[in-house]
């Protein structure tokens, strides 16, 4: 029998070998579509805007990995960052199979049933979404019909809307999480309306400009006392 | 190609669609055999690794629901095909709606599907929302065998900033967003304008709104099924009454 150690390394090669042909599909599909269709965006444009999304983005996506990645143990870590949807079913769907398996983070069993509930998981997902595509296909004409062009034009809105009352009414982060938008909303209102409206090109600038400002207001607030955190990172 | 939705909804994309996805059931079901046939060989209960696999399957179908609401919802902005690769691999709904509207704002237009959402400006949506969203991915690869050991550190100075450091910048992200529209259709409201407000605040309201009943029903009588669908269905509430009441 093979050792859990040579296990754990196959693991990693096929997650590596895996997750860089998963990286080669994501980069390769606006590739091959500009190449297919020769429509190139302005390059300088494109890296304004990308820059302004990483800034928020990079330190999320690291809280995410040093968060969950001790819990999904090193396969179900490697399919977690593949196939994504961790908050609302990846990682409800592991800790509930290891609970009712009996098993813990970093012991073999462990790391055996996190992989076969994030891979199960992942595939019923996957499932779905593709059923769902061959469903949604025939439906295009009456989606585009015009008469529903209102619903579309507002998608934006509708979804912000509710996230900002879901994110604003949770405390996921372990505090009341209004607390540190409250300031960073208002004077995003003021700003753009000082634009005349509409924040357009200038949202690249303004995405970072907020972050920024909304964390000098947090670590004010939290020096203060005024933002209580009741619980840190979770425990592994 | 001044149509962009000739390219979101080619054949060409669809292919590319169907290879991602089928790409994601051999690297799932390629996991799921390695770690079965290790959990055999250690002396696991098969009845053990069996009831993982069905629990995690019967409890996945009811939350992938919602993912197929938002695919129906961008379809029509964005085409079939790349939300659906999207909301695949590693993206949500929210995401990809910033992402994309990030990619057409920074070319100076409006906003998703707007005036002048040309084919380019649709090819830089897709590199934006593809590309911003590849970090975890990076980092787990380039990384893991490193980071389990330094997360105890990590954890151990001021713990309790990091959470509310990331929750802040976030914060950032969603006040842009919620500004650019509230402050649309403030300004109509100013001496000197139009008044006509425009479907983009009472949108957002009727979608809080939503939220915040949705919110109410999952406390008051426990209807925790609720909780995975209240987002999406707000945002259809929301869309419907565009069409319905306001216009």
């Amino acid at each position: 029998m093979k050792t859990y150690e040579s296990y754990l390394n196959s693991m990693h090669r096929l997650g590596r070998i895996t997750g860089v042909i998963a990286l080669i599909f994501i980069i390769g599909v606006p590739a091959l579509t500009c190449w297919k269709f020769d429509i190139f965006p302005p390059l300088g444009n494109l890296m304004a805007g990308l820059g302004s999304l990483l800034v928020i983005y990079i330190p999320i996506s690291l809280i995410e990995v040093m968060m969950y990645t001790p819990m999904a143990g090193i396969g179900g870590s490697y399919l977690l960052f593949v196939t994504g949807n961790l908050t609302n079913l990846r990682i409800p769907a592991l800790i509930m199979c290891m609970e009712s398996a009996e098993v813990q983070s970093a012991t073999e069993e462990g790391e055996i049933i996190s992989t076969i509930a994030v891979a199960a998981s992942a595939l019923t997902t996957t499932i779905i979404i593709g059923l769902g595509v061959l469903l949604l296909v025939p439906l295009t004409p009456v989606l585009n019909d015009p008469t529903l062009k209102p619903a579309f034009d507002n998608i934006l809105p509708a979804l912000f809307g509710a996230l900002a009352v879901a994110w604003m009414g949770s405390s996921t982060s372990g505090f009341s999480q209004w607390k540190v938008a409250i300031m960073p909303l208002i004077l995003a209102t003021i700003v753009v309306m000082a634009m005349g409206g509409h924040a357009g090109r200038y949202i690249g600038i303004l995405i970072p400009g907020l972050g920024l400002l909304s964390i000098i207001f947090a670590r004010f607030m939290y020096k203060k006392g005024w933002i209580k955190v009741d619980s840190a990172l979770p425990e592994s | 190609m001044d149509n962009y939705l000739d390219v979101a909804n080619s054949s060409f994309l669809a292919i590319m669609g169907g290879m991602v996805f089928i790409f994601l059931l051999l690297q799932c079901t390629l996991f799921l055999r390695k770690a079965w046939n290790r959990g055999v060989e250690s002396g696991m209960d098969k009845a053990k690794l069996k009831g993982a696999i069905r629990q995690s399957m019967i409890f996945s179908i009811i939350p992938s629901l919602p993912i197929l609401i938002s695919l129906i919802a961008m379809a029509p902005v964005l085409g079939i095909y790349f939300p659906w690769i999207r909301l695949s691999v590693i993206g949500s709904a929210p995401y990809e709606l910033i992402a994309a509207d990030v990619g057409a704002k920074s070319m100076g237009i409006s906003g998703l599907g707007g005036e002048g959402y040309t084919a380019a400006i649709f090819a830089s949506s897709m590199w934006i929302m593809s590309l911003g969203i590849v970090w975890g991915l990076v980092i787990v690869l380039l990384f893991l065998n490193r980071i389990q050991g330094t997360i105890s550190k990590a954890k151990s100075k001021d713990a309790k900033w990091i959470p509310i450091m990331v929750a802040a910048l976030f914060a950032g992200l969603l006040s842009v967003f919620l500004g650019d529209i509230i402050a649309g259709s403030l300004v109509e409201l100013l001496p000197g304008s139009e008044g006509a407000i425009g479907l983009g605040l009472p949108v957002l309201i009727i979608s809080a709104v939503s939220m915040l009943f949705f919110g109410v029903l999952i406390k008051k009588f426990e209807m925790n099924w609720l909780r995975d669908f209240a987002l999406s269905f707000s945002m259809v509430i929301a869309m419907a009454a565009a069409v319905l009441v306001l216009n």
